[in-house]
């Protein structure tokens, strides 16, 4: 019988790696896109990857869609409230440049102007397994040693 | 009831006041002044149009002119009425008909914050949607939103814009 | 012994924008111990002024723009659109093209409920069946990309028919998927709509009476589990709806149990339709052929469509060039969760307060748009 060796985990980073929070906000209409990853289509949970309620303890943010001017000031009180390190994704267009609603005079175009981003995934909105490569790119970037803020 | 009895009902209440009426199958269409438009209303609720649709703003900048545009229906007899009114763009004030259904109360105060239409007896017209908005009502014909954001979020040039940040 | 007479102040607790219980909506309450007193709301999270967006663009262009309407459930944002704009020229759709967009607009209905049973799910604590819900899910999107191309944002229809037609293929793979969707529908009740902790949380929280609902301006399941039948696919019938049979599913009692009853029941309908449909479905052209830049006559219209959260209407007036003038959507959720969502919450605790707002079945994107 093969001899079973249990997996050591070596750093610190690589701790954080695999056990990534995001905080439950569910955003707007890039999100749809994330439901199968909460669910089990996708699943993330055997990625380590949970959603939790409070902001205290999550370490990314995934901001999926566009952000109202109303919503950007919530936004900057939840990111100020985790704790470091943290890590931030933007998924879709809408935060990159402002997307199908560029012409709108209620959101904000670039969320680069309220947080510092981390990772940008782009589409409208992002296939789930586009999301699944960039979640993958962030893990092991976490393991390589990216410094949150 | 026939479509036929509620014309004849109302063009006998309210000779003065109906400018145009257009019956179709299942619909009825009235243009009505603005005097007795509350009248009116309450009239067809009593009639039996108890579910509250929509109130609708169209802005006739050309003519100066909003019109209103009421959307009712009836269960019980399985009709839709659709009630218009205009009233002028300097002074837009109109009576509110959340007395007769209580659901009118929150497509009036979205009219409210999109338009700036006041409607008088409604109970809150706080804004619903926007936050610390200083420009004028952003539905109306004048407010160019493309202008508006190109100048605040963009670099204001033509051409293919380019976000600030 | 005298005693002092105190001031009591009531805590305010908001059900904040970002709260795992509800989409992006926020309401604050004022609560005493554990009962609600008083629940005010306060949307806007998500608006977009689609209205105003809408008359900047052509209408291939709007017809793309208008799936974000509702991001839970676009078919009928799409259908409502292109329907409106058709009534104003007096074009004649080809036959095959409304069985098109009839199919996966009830393909869309389905979607969407089964997404309210994972979410209702999710907020009542119930995991297991958010899990398997939203798994479920899968197999209606994976129609839509095969159909369409996207797999949520289908931006299908088109003026004058549907952009592209319905392979063979498709047709097999939608008659598997029902199959299988009709099964889960019957493991649906035993494991969720059957189940006791459920049925405890949800029967007799949040009710209202046919009178309460039509001064409200409740539509949809939540109206017709109060007793009144009014669906727009049979009292002001639209595209096909006069040739299919189905039937209206009413409850009496008007409480969050009866409006998970008809949401439940509503599936089983449309699994039905979708059948008659595909069986039925003639052969021929799908749509009509028109320029890009084509501008419909001056004229208004005011169509009425029963979405999967009651009845959505679209008044549109086109003053004859490529833009329309002004579109005006009714969203069906304004008066879901602005207006019956206070009004039901006051008296309950505060654990009943997610069940009752999600048995309302509101879509924060509808009412923002």
């Amino acid at each position: 019988m093969k001899k079973l060796t249990p997996k050591v985990i070596k750093s610190k980073n690589e701790a954080r790696a695999w056990s990534v929070w995001v905080i439950n906000y569910f955003t707007a209409c890039g999100f749809m896109e994330l439901l199968p990853w909460v669910g089990s289509g996708y699943d993330m949970e055997r990625f380590g990857i949970l959603a939790v309620p409070t902001p205290r303890h999550a370490d990314v943010f995934i901001i999926a869609g566009y952000v109202t001017r109303k919503a950007a000031k919530r936004i900057k009180m939840i990111y100020d409230q985790m704790a470091s390190p943290k890590y931030v994704l933007a998924l879709g267009s809408c935060p990159m440049t402002g997307g199908m609603y560029w012409d709108s005079y209620a959101t904000i175009k670039r969320v680069d102007e309220i947080i510092p981003v981390d990772l940008w995934i782009e589409g409208c909105p992002p296939k789930p397994e586009n999301i699944g490569h960039g979640i993958v790119m962030a893990a092991n970037a976490i393991k390589g040693g990216l410094e949150g803020h | 009831m026939m479509i036929s009895d509620i014309e004849s009902d109302l063009k006998s209440k309210f000779p003065d006041s109906l400018l145009n009426v257009v019956s179709e199958d299942r619909r009825i269409s009235l243009l009505v002044k603005k005097e007795e438009l509350h009248q009116i209303l309450s009239q067809l609720k009593d009639i039996g149009f108890n579910h509250f649709s929509d109130v609708t703003a169209v802005d006739y900048i050309a003519d100066k002119e909003f019109e209103l545009i009421y959307h009712l229906w009836s269960h019980r007899e399985k009709i839709r009425a659709i009630v218009k009114v205009r009233i002028p763009r300097e002074a837009p004030t109109v009576k509110s008909v959340f007395d007769l259904w209580t659901g009118a109360q929150i497509h009036e105060r979205e009219d409210h914050e999109l338009f700036g239409i006041n409607f008088e007896g409604n109970p809150n017209l706080s804004p619903l949607f926007l936050e610390d908005w200083e420009e004028i009502p952003p539905f109306r014909k004048d407010f160019d939103t493309r202008k508006y954001v190109k100048e605040k979020y963009y670099s204001g040039e033509e051409g293919y814009p380019v976000a600030k940040g | 012994m005298d005693i002092e007479e105190k001031e009591i102040a009531f805590l305010t607790v908001p059900f904040g924008p970002q709260h795992p219980a509800s989409g992006h909506f926020h309401a604050l309450m004022k609560v005493d111990g554990e009962t609600v007193l008083e629940l005010e709301p306060h949307p806007g999270y998500l608006h977009r002024g689609f209205e105003k967006l809408m008359e900047y663009r052509i209408h291939p262009q709007n017809c793309v723009l208008a799936d974000r309407l509702d991001i839970l459930d676009p078919f009928p944002c799409e259908l409502g659109y292109v329907n409106a704009v058709e009534k104003i020229a007096g074009l004649e759709v080809p036959k095959r093209g409304r069985y098109i967009r009839i199919i996966m607009t009830e393909l869309g209905r389905i979607l969407s409920h089964i997404t309210w049973i994972g979410v209702l799910s999710m907020v009542l604590g119930f995991d297991s069946a958010n899990k398997i819900a939203w798994g479920d899910r899968e197999k209606i999107i994976r129609l839509n990309e095969m159909a369409t191309g996207g797999r949520i944002y289908p931006c299908y229809l088109c003026v004058g028919g549907a952009r592209r037609d319905i392979s063979q293929e498709f047709v097999d793979e939608t008659s598997k998927a029902l199959d299988y969707l009709e099964g889960q529908l019957s493991f649906y009740d035993y494991f969720v709509f059957k189940n006791e902790t459920f049925v405890m949380r949800m029967e007799k929280v949040g009710r209202m009476t046919a009178e309460e609902a039509i001064d409200l301006g409740a539509t949809g399941p939540n109206l017709r589990a109060c007793g009144v039948d009014y669906d727009v696919r049979k009292d002001e019938p639209y595209e096909v709806y006069p040739e299919v049979e189905f039937n209206v599913i009413t409850r009496e009692e008007g409480d969050a149990y009866a409006r998970s009853l008809c949401r439940r029941g509503e599936i089983a309908e449309s699994i039905s339709i979708v059948r008659q449909l595909l069986n039925n479905l003639p052969d021929g052209a799908f749509r009509i052929e028109l320029s890009p830049v084509w501008a419909a006559p001056e004229g208004e219209c005011y169509f009425c469509l029963e979405a999967a959260r009651g009845e959505k209407c679209f008044h549109m007036v086109s003053d004859g060039s490529p833009f329309p003038y002004r579109v005006k959507v009714r969203p069906p959720s304004l008066s879901h969760s602005l207006v019956q969502f206070p009004y039901l919450v006051k008296g309950n605790t505060i654990a009943d307060v997610p069940a009752i707002y999600w048995s309302l079945d509101p879509g924060p994107a509808d009412v923002d748009r």
